[in-house]
């Protein structure tokens, strides 16, 4: 077995003069729970795409499971699961019965790990799938692609239009094959809250480029917000590792990664009259790295692109 | 039982870490108490197994509690596996860290040391034998 699910070299796909993946390097080990953030339109789509070997890249290397994407063979593919927004299954069929065709498509097919799974969302499965909720059709969505057993599994904004009840039933079902199965999870969501419960470590794309990388519980620690008296109109680009800004009157609030001396000797060198640390939740410490606040998209950051890379 | 906030500014597995602490250290969890499995508290919380793993190693490595095997996780007797240099650092530290929270809050010496007063009384603590 490979140690990494998922490894992509200097990946770029391009749409006309349009970047949707840029110099895309990443490594994902095996197991665990990984985020994949992004806005909308940063490249995430694309990049399952080009994984999954659906489109191909205009250049650069990508391996899933150590294969190359572009051959993967049916059994490789009956090895990675993927759950996606909606949860677009055929609404004319009964749920036993597309679960009848599943089972002929996978080897591993584990019936109790679906049983498990759908008992949990109430799902009686001579239902036709028309007749499911939104929260009931993701579960049988769940339920399938975890009875299959995957090697990796890919959700690509899985409680999306969920209400609370159904998003906390599928965290439960997804927390629990975490513990006991060989599974290597990728969750890609806006939910920040979701995100830092269930994740271990994040990646964050932007404009199709990979713009950080590092372990959830790392965030806080890395991701620091100040609150600076700085003359209106001066310009920031100066400022080490700095995220986002936003001018509150006459105060200025930066969000910095890994803030060190470095910061304080810009901000001297800036004349700010007054600094203090101001405490980040996980959500604004995320959001700042996703908007690069006004006026500082990220391709218009001082930080040389990728920031780091997990361990 | 334990909240987990996730608009806080500190990861989830320190947020287990401290709440445990503080609890074993005020003695609301006696010596010899059974805590949740992992799996356990992670389902209760919805929080990812590792990382309740993790902040049960860090109570470990601090001598709150301890794994036994196949039985489960239990509350330890109080003891200090840390140094007398290592406890004052730590002291220091958190003092700092006080100091800096609560310095640009208006509130008077007084005020601020009477507060604290009060909180500590509840722990009822009292200087460990070495």
């Amino acid at each position: 077995m490979t140690e990494t699910v998922i490894e992509t070299e200097n990946l770029c796909k391009q749409f006309g003069r349009k970047a949707a993946l840029w110099d895309v390097t990443l490594k994902v080990p095996r197991g665990g729970v990984h985020a994949l953030i992004g806005s909308n339109g940063a490249g995430k789509s694309t990049l399952f795409r080009v994984l999954l070997g659906l489109t191909r890249p205009t250049s650069g290397q990508s391996r899933v499971l150590g294969v190359p994407s572009e051959e993967l063979e049916p059994e490789l593919r009956g090895r990675i699961g993927l759950v996606t927004e909606g949860h677009y299954l055929p609404e004319w069929m009964r749920v036993d019965r597309l679960v009848a065709m599943q089972r002929t498509q996978y080897r591993q097919w584990d019936e109790a790990a679906f049983r498990q799974v759908v008992e949990h969302f109430n799902v009686h499965t001579d239902q036709r799938v028309k007749q499911l909720s939104r929260g009931e059709r993701a579960g049988v969505s769940l339920a399938m692609a975890l009875a299959q057993r995957p090697e990796l599994l890919i959700l690509d904004e899985p409680t999306l239009g969920l209400d609370v009840v159904a998003k906390q039933i599928f965290l439960d079902s997804l927390l629990f094959v975490v513990e006991h199965d060989d599974c290597t999870l990728i969750y890609c969501s806006h939910q920040m809250d979701e995100v830092e419960r269930v994740a271990e470590t994040l990646t964050l794309m932007e404009k199709g480029r990979v713009m950080l990388e590092m372990p959830v519980d790392e965030v806080g620690q890395r991701i620091s917000g100040w609150l600076v008296g700085l003359r209106p109109g001066l310009s920031l680009k100066g400022i080490p590792g700095l995220l986002s800004s936003r001018h509150l009157e006459d105060l200025t609030e930066l969000v910095v990664l890994d803030a060190d001396e470095r910061l304080q000797e810009a901000l001297q060198t800036l004349g700010a009259a007054s600094t203090t640390q101001i405490p980040l939740s996980f959500e604004r410490a995320i959001n700042a790295c996703l908007s690069g606040g006004p006026g500082l998209g990220p391709s218009d950051l001082t930080l040389p692109f990728p920031i780091s890379r997990a361990s | 039982m334990i909240k987990i906030t996730t608009g806080d500014s500190r990861p989830i597995f320190q947020q287990i870490v401290d709440d445990f602490r503080l609890r074993i250290v005020s003695g609301e969890l006696a010596p010899h108490t059974k805590l949740p499995s992992v799996r356990a508290l992670a389902m209760q919380l919805t929080v990812n197994p590792n990382t309740v793993a993790k902040a049960y190693g860090r109570l470990t490595a601090e001598g709150l509690i301890e794994s036994r095997n196949r039985v489960g996780v239990f509350v330890c007797e109080p003891k200090s596996f840390l140094s007398d240099v290592e406890r004052g650092r730590r002291l220091e530290e958190a003092t700092e860290r006080f100091v800096s929270a609560v310095a640009a809050l208006g509130f008077s010496e007084d005020d601020i040391l009477r507060r604290l007063a009060d909180r500590l009384s509840e722990l009822s603590l009292h200087e460990r034998e070495p």
